[in-house]
């Protein structure tokens, strides 16, 4: 059965859903979390209240794209799956302390009198979430020691300079996307002071991100070489120069004091141009600079089955996760909990 | 402890604190749609009334079962990455259909449900409702799918250590899907069913609640006591369906729930223990209760069925001491539920025939209001038992007779971070309880909205 398609062309093809998957989810979520750690500044309730409820209808379906991502991940790729996340114990269960009480404390919030406390634990569970993904990424690229298709490192060799720059990078940048999705939603500055901050937030992620990019080679001489040798240095050039690009208009839109959907579609932009870059520099492996998509595969039985099973529902998920962000992007004004909908 | 106790430990609480919660989503959703359904149909507002109050419950269970969920599914790679490399041909794929097909689908149609009243029409929330129970339901199938698959292990071969897929609807469909998968989805109904029944006769019971309030909760406890009338009966048949099942894919974890020794000879009967404790060497009963030849009648429906004692399997390949403790415990907890709710139903019912079911009568009753309020956890229990049963009775294998829990254990991984993430969780699972049952008791004590108007679209 459908035998045009090879070994490597199903590896790529479920490579490239995983992925997809993983962007998505930092698209969506990434506004969602910046969001939660900055509710936890404003001194006023009522602004913290604004920024938890304008995710309210949909942060919930944005963050079921991480789950998809680790149940495709899982399925096409079983043994990476298992080292990737036995490699990084504390990074994965950091975060995953973190959407428990996130999760958790947003539906609390609504319900409780004591609002004070259940937006600042929703605040604190985003963050956390924010440094596990940041510590994840960090300590995936610092690599991860394989003997024999197993995890032969200890628990702490996630923690290098690289994996620090990396989480202060994601966290800064998931706070200014955050900022740019609170202007879009609501069509205004919040409070005094929001522009300037977006552009410290900025410049923290520019610089951390460029030291990140920095030390890279010195974790793997796989990074080196993707700057050195053709055609990966060119693609490189390229994005770097539509990143800057794009970080130029986006500078100049927040001098402008623009407050239209455009600050957030450029840092979209701009998190694209990072995640191609990210895909460069260590395509083919899944676990750089150890283990390729195609050893990581699963059977060819099991990525057909996947494909044939789950291919036709992928557009029908992406369809109606849109048909909902449509129907919630026309409401202006009310926002609301789900707790506050149903009279609490 | 070494890490391999520990880490079954963890996976073990954190799915067990899991479970409560879809059991809840569930068994509320199904209530929901049928609530959703007869407003639809009549126009008569009290089920508008119904659906937002339960909705709210319902709320809450659903961001904690979310919460919880998240952590299982990685809790396979950190915990059991040699498990997920062995077994991931089949297993990791099934999780992924779960999680695309039927997650998706719950918390997209979930946004619409709650924020779209007045945004989307009646049909096209309906059709929300419709769809969050059956997301939750296909949710439900694919990890029981999943789970089945660990106990009946089939369509597959082993190739360099990795089970790798042969058959996939052999795989999906293996004896034990559909048995276990219906026995889960009854329990969630059930247990949902005598928690609100639960709620409702503690309002009942109360001197403060108004009549109309009262009149609310009686009104739910009759639709939950009709739906019981299915359920208990066939519940107690599906747990029977399960036994013979294991009877005839894992005699071992039979034996074990029965602490049954010796094969039984031919042409005699197995006695059937009441109550029994293992001796120290786990080679027969230092203490037994036996009732002659109903084990034989339980498992094979026959006199003198052969029902294969524990002695039969080497030490190695069955559950250790405690385990066979736990084990037969635990089903013994389950069945004695199994019946205790089905009385309950029985009682409800006969009070309700004799016309005692009314706010006056409350006053009189109160012992009958009392043990339905005693029932309100054991639905719950009982679930958990099962689990025990199910899970704790496959030892020491994770993929039945193909793959030992010890060798699905992560490489790496270091005893005392597990323990302590196993602490933070316990943590915070322990508050979210508390938090719940202070909420609900919140939500109860407020009442309906009985001023809610249906939003006009
Ligand atoms: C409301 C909950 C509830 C009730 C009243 C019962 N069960 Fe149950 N049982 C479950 C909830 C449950 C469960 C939690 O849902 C389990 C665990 C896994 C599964 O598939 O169902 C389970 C598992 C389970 C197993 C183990 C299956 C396996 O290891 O593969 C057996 C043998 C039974 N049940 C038998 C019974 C019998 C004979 C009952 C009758 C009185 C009964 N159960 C009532
Ligand atoms: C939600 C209800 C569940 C509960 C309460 C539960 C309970 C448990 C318990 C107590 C253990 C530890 C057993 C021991 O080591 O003695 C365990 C282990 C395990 N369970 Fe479950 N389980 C549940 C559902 C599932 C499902 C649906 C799956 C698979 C899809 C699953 C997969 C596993 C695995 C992989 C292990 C670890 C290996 C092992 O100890 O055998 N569990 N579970
Ligand atoms: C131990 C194995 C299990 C794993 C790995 C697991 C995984 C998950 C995950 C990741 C979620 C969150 C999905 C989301 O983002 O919406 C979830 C929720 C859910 N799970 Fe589980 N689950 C397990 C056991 C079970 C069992 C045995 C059932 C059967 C009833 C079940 C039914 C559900 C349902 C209905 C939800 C939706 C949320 C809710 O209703 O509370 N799960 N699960």
């Amino acid at each position: 059965m459908m035998n045009f398609l090879s070994d490597p062309i199903l590896a790529l093809l479920w490579f490239g859903a995983v992925g997809l998957s993983v962007a998505l989810y930092i698209l969506l979520d990434g506004a969602d979390l910046g969001l939660g750690i900055l509710s936890l500044f404003p001194r006023k309730e009522s602004e913290r209240a604004l920024m938890m409820h304008t995710m309210g209808p949909i942060w919930d379906a944005n963050e079921t794209w991480l789950v998809i991502a680790g149940g495709m991940l899982f399925g096409a790729f079983p043994t990476a799956y298992g080292i990737i996340l036995s490699a990084l114990y504390i990074p994965v269960m950091t975060m995953l302390f973190g959407l428990i009480l996130r999760a958790a404390s947003f539906e609390f919030h609504a319900f409780s009198v004591k609002k004070r406390f259940w937006s600042f634990l929703f605040g604190f569970g985003s963050l956390l979430a924010g440094v596990g993904q940041g510590l994840a990424v960090g300590g995936l690229l610092s690599g991860i020691t394989i003997v024999n298709g197993e995890f032969a490192g200890s628990a702490f060799d996630f923690f290098t300079p690289l994996t620090v720059l990396l989480t202060i990078g994601v966290l800064m940048s998931y706070v200014f996307v955050g900022y740019a999705y609170l202007i879009k939603k609501t069509g205004a500055e919040t409070s005094p002071g929001t522009y300037l901050r977006i552009l410290i937030t900025g410049a923290v992620t520019g610089v951390a991100l460029l030291g990140a990019t920095l030390l890279l080679p010195t974790r793997s001489y796989l990074f080196f070489t993707r700057w050195t040798e053709y055609p990966s240095n060119y693609l490189l050039y390229c994005i770097t120069a539509l990143m800057g690009a794009l970080s130029l208009w986006l500078i100049l839109l927040v001098f402008k004091r623009h407050t239209g959907p455009a600050l957030h579609n450029l840092c979209l932009g701009i998190f694209i141009c990072a995640m191609l870059g990210m895909l460069v520099g260590v395509f083919p492996y899944l676990i750089p600079p150890s283990m390729t998509i195609f050893e990581a595969a699963s059977s060819r039985q099991t990525l057909l089955f996947m494909l044939v099973g789950l291919g036709p529902l992928f557009p029908i998920v992406l369809a109606y996760n849109f048909y909902l962000h449509k129907v919630f992007s026309r409401d202006e004004g009310e926002h609301k909990s789900r707790a506050q909908i149903y009279g609490e | 402890m070494d890490v391999l106790t520990v880490s079954r430990i963890q996976f073990g609480s954190t799915a067990a604190f899991h479970i409560l919660w879809p059991l809840m989503s569930i068994g509320l959703s199904l209530f929901m749609v049928v609530m959703e359904a007869m407003w639809l149909k009549t126009k008569d507002i009290k089920y508008f009334h119904q659906l937002k109050f339960w909705t709210k419950i319902f709320i809450l269970t659903f961001a904690i079962g979310t919460a919880s969920g998240i952590p299982l599914e990685f809790e396979f790679g950190t915990n059991w990455a040699k498990f997920s490399s062995a077994a991931g041909d089949f297993f990791g794929n099934i999780l992924g259909f779960e999680s695309t097909v039927a997650f998706a689908l719950e918390a997209a149609f979930l946004g619409i449900f709650v924020f779209g009243w007045e945004k989307v029409s009646a049909r096209v929330h309906f059709f929300a409702n419709l769809m969050i129970f059956v997301g939750a339901t296909l949710s439900a199938f694919w990890i029981m799918a999943a789970n089945s698959w660990m106990q009946v292990p089939i369509g597959v071969t082993v190739e360099n250590g990795k089970l790798i897929v042969t058959d996939y609807l052999v795989a999906i469909f293996n004896p034990d899907t559909m048995v276990s998968f219906l026995h889960m989805w009854v329990a969630c109904i059930e247990s949902t069913l005598f928690m609100m029944m639960g709620i409702c006769a503690l309002v009942l019971l109360s001197r403060k609640a108004s009549h109309e309030v009262k009149d609310f909760f009686i009104q739910t406890f009759k639709y939950c006591l009709i739906i019981a009338i299915v359920v208990t009966p066939l519940q107690i048949g599906l747990g029977d369906l399960s036994g013979t099942t294991i009877a005839k894919y894992q005699p071992a974890k039979l034996a074990a729930t029965e602490l049954h020794w010796e094969t039984n000879a031919p042409g005699t009967g197995a006695d059937w223990a009441l109550v029994a404790w293992p001796n120290a060497t786990n080679d027969g009963n230092s203490f037994e209760i036996k009732i002659p030849k109903v084990l034989s009648v339980l498992t094979t429906h026959s006199l003198t069925g052969r029902v294969p004692g524990l002695n039969e399997f080497h030490p190695d390949d069955r559950p250790s001491l405690i385990n066979d403790i736990i084990v037969f415990y635990s089903f013994r907890i389950m069945v004695a539920i199994g019946f205790i709710l089905f009385l309950l139903m029985i009682l409800g019912c006969w009070y309700w025939k004799k016309g005692l079911l009314t706010i006056e009568r409350t006053a009189h009753d109160r012992l009958f209001w009392w043990l339905f309020v005693l029932g309100t956890p054991l639905g719950f229990i009982a679930t958990e038992a099962g689990w025990m049963v199910r899970e704790i009775g496959r030892q020491p294998w994770v993929v039945y007779h193909l793959l030992r829990t010890k060798n699905g254990l992560s490489s790496g991984l270091d005893a005392n971070t597990v323990i302590a993430t196993t602490g933070i969780f316990a943590i915070i699972y322990l508050a979210f309880s508390i938090l719940f049952v202070y909420f609900v008791w919140k939500i109860v004590a407020k009442g309906p909205d009985f001023n809610a108007r249906p939003p006009v679209v």
